[in-house]
């Protein structure tokens, strides 16, 4: 497995996206001191042939948890951060975000851009407890989504229904909103403890996979939510964030303070593909390339970012021929 | 530090099996129904036709090492389901040979007792028929044992067989000489006389390392019988040490021998496994069982798997009897701390660590058969006391492997863990 890896001294990595328009660009938001005090630092990547070389990077004035490429324009990307706002970001525009919102009352740790055909919107999660969903130019909040009893991990758009996206908290559930009505349509408790991420499946509208600090993931259809369809055991410590495959409906990646990144088909047995264990801190950031089938991007605390593709995708039936 | 609070909070729970339990049967961790191993204990190996056991019938010593493993955890006999003793060579399998060690072992009557043979694997084999019988509810606790008294029988001829073996070319293959497809083995796959000799003196040099540090004290049930010596005088002793290693062992020494089975072939006396006198056995049950009881618990069996391999290369049966333990069990290579591969011959053992890709440093740890001996019947079981012992030793939860090659053309593998210390 040949591993392009991007040092960032003193900047610890807490989330990484693949640009959707130029397939060797990526996108990390990192942070000083582990994100608990100082600065943060949104990196611009470029992979090479043979590594990974800086394109821009942009400071600010507190820890950067999570990154979202715009989904219309190549140049344009929003951050959240531990002061609470988020940020526009351009690549041709070297100095300062083009924008910058500051509704969040508490840290943000999701944005997302979503992608469903003729809608343009941003959402935001906070340990406010909120979901906030804005305008492409960040002028002020459409709406605020309230419910969850705990904070806000994760905020992700549906890539089918549109106007919809769920949310991963620390109250232990699952949440699935319409923005249109401004309500919550589906609470899941989908673990006993934290939840820290979740994901839509690419290939069916009805499947969400989370990831928890119960150290499990669990996929869920959303037409019948008692229980999961899979439960998928193997992480040693909490599942930071998971993302399935743009390319295969049922293989999943997640990763975890473990230290590990692992890969799952969870319509097999045995889901367990591979487990990497390239990293030697918590591993926060994670995403497949789009275009690039089964290459893989991560972050970690151990101020790394590495390009790579796993194993168990490079050959078989999860391989390039799909 | 509201931050650090929130991401400590994250860190609350830790699953407590690292690695085994990737989604695997392994998964199925401390379940009531688990079969564990509660202790298991063995004789010297002695030298065959020379030793310290050469006049010793296998009946004394199984006795020996049945009565050490019960005596050892304070267990009465009348509490064993079974017990299934592993044998090559005496007449069916020594069926008789160990009800006679049962009585005089000081089990009772009560408790019945059979053999099983499939040959190198035996000792193993008895393993897994007893976990069997606890797995389908017949049983709740049984004793594996493995004997072999390569003094007093030495390897007979296959038996009555028909004619027409010599129209199929796999059964033909089965009588080919057991050295011969070691030579197979070498010259398909390329293994060198100069690897084959290294691996032989890395056995030794392990094996002495293990003997003169007394690792293998407390496996080793002390033996007291008789011997007939050379000027005829019978007289008694006690063997506590296995026979066959050669501390001095060297290079130069290994490679002036000569070829034992092919004039120019690469497999020598020094290079392959001692014909030698042991028993072994191991105490089985079910968890729930064994934890009620107040018994300890040494390890657990993950996963086993028997597979039949090309008959003229009978001994690449580990590279492919492990793998498929391995995924039974929902572990690779790199999870197992310790490999027990039987050294039938270094040219087999070679090729399968090799194709296997496994670290040289992780193979029988405290040597092998080509320095210890393999007592065929018994090999199995000894390989399982030795790889629990050298997984507690180092102190941490941990998987092993026991595997050999059969010569029966097979292989065999199961997977064990040492759970850690309490």
């Amino acid at each position: 497995m040949m591993t392009k890896v991007f040092r960032s001294p003193a900047r610890h990595g807490y989330a990484v996206e693949v640009s959707p328009f130029v397939p060797s660009r990526v996108a990390c938001a990192a942070a000083q001191y582990y994100g608990i005090a100082g600065c943060g630092t949104l990196l611009v990547l470029d992979q090479t042939e043979t590594g990974i070389c800086l394109v821009t990077s942009w400071q600010w004035g507190d820890g950067l948890f999570d990154v979202a490429w715009s989904e219309a324009n190549e140049h344009v990307l929003v951050a959240g951060g531990g002061d609470g706002s988020l940020q526009l970001w351009d690549t041709a525009n070297h100095s300062a975000p083009l924008r910058e919102a500051r509704e969040h009352r508490q840290e943000v740790y999701s944005v997302d851009w979503s992608q469903t055909r003729g809608e343009n919107l941003i959402v935001s999660g906070s340990w406010d407890h909120t979901a906030k969903v804005w305008d492409p130019s960040l002028s002020s909040s459409l709406t605020t989504l309230r419910g969850h009893e705990g904070v806000i991990y994760s905020t992700v758009w549906s890539p089918h229904i549109p106007g919809c996206f769920a949310s991963a908290s620390g109250d232990g559930t699952l949440r699935v909103w319409d923005v249109k009505s401004a309500a919550c349509r589906l609470a899941v408790p989908a673990h006993r403890a934290e939840v820290l991420s979740c994901d839509w499946c690419k290939y069916d509208q009805n499947l969400l996979a989370t990831g928890s600090v119960d150290c499990s993931a669990c996929v869920w259809d959303l037409r019948n939510v008692r229980q999961p369809v899979n439960q998928l055991l193997g992480h040693t410590y909490a599942i930071r964030r998971l993302k399935f495959s743009p390319f295969s409906k049922t293989l999943l990646a997640s990763c975890s303070y473990d230290f590990s990144v692992r890969f799952w088909d969870f319509s097999r047995n045995q889901p367990l593909l591979d487990t990497v264990e390239h990293h030697s801190e918590f591993v926060c950031g994670l995403d497949f390339n789009l275009h690039i089938p089964n290459q893989v991007v991560d972050c970690s605390w151990d101020e790394t970012v590495k390009i790579y593709t796993p194993g168990c995708l490079s050959a078989g039936p999860h391989g390039t021929g799909l | 530090m509201h931050r650090l609070k929130v991401i400590s909070g994250h860190l609350s729970h830790r699953r407590d099996l690292r690695r085994s339990d990737c989604g695997a049967r392994a998964a199925a961790s401390r379940g009531s129904e688990d079969v564990v191993v509660v202790h298991g204990r063995r004789s010297a190996i002695g030298k065959a036709r020379r030793g310290g056991f050469k006049d010793t019938t296998p009946d004394e010593l199984l006795a020996a090492v049945m009565a050490a493993v019960l005596a050892d955890v304070g267990l009465s006999a009348d509490k064993l389901g079974d017990v299934c003793v592993g044998n090559v060579l005496q007449p069916g399998a020594g069926a008789v040979m160990s009800r006679v060690a049962q009585f005089l072992s000081g089990f009772p009557e009560t408790v019945p007792v059979y053999a099983v043979n499939r040959q190198c694997s035996s000792g193993l084999q008895a393993l897994l028929n007893v976990a069997g019988s606890i797995r389908s509810g017949s049983i709740e606790l049984g004793l594996a044992c493995g004997v072999e008294s390569m003094s007093l029988r030495p390897a007979t001829k296959p038996g009555d067989l028909s004619s027409r073996l010599l129209d199929h070319h796999r059964a033909r293959d089965c009588l080919i000489p057991m050295g011969i497809t070691s030579e197979n083995v070498a010259e398909r796959f390329g293994v060198s006389r100069e690897k084959q000799d290294a691996f032989a003196l890395t056995s030794h040099i392990k094996a002495a390392r293990a003997q003169s540090s007394g690792l293998f004290d407390q496996e080793i049930v002390p033996v007291t019988t008789r011997l007939v010596d050379d000027a005829g005088s019978e007289r008694q002793v006690t063997v506590r040490q296995d026979e066959g290693i050669r501390p001095g062992t060297t290079l130069e020494g290994l490679a002036k021998l000569k070829p034992a089975f092919k004039a120019d072939g690469s497999t020598t006396a020094g290079n392959a496994s001692q014909v030698s006198d042991g028993a072994a056995a191991v105490l089985l049950g079910r968890r729930a069982a064994v934890e009620a009881l107040g018994l300890p618990v040494l390890g657990v069996l993950r996963a086993s798997a028997v597979v039949g391999v090309p008959p003229d290369v009978m001994g690449v049966g580990p590279a492919f009897a492990i793998p498929a333990a391995l995924e039974q069990a929902g572990l690779t290579v790199a999870d197992i701390d310790v490999f027990e591969i039987n050294e039938a011959f270094a040219s087999q053992a070679v090729y399968c660590v090799e194709k296997l890709g496994i670290p040289l440093e992780k193979v029988n740890p405290n040597g092998g058969a080509i320095a210890l001996g393999h007592p065929l019947g018994c090999t199995g079981a000894r390989q399982v006391v030795t790889l629990l012992n050298e997984l507690r030793r180092r102190g941490r939860r941990g998987f092993g492997v026991v595997s050999m090659c059969i010569g029966t053309r097979m292989g065999a593998a199961a997977v064990f863990e040492y759970p850690g210390p309490l």
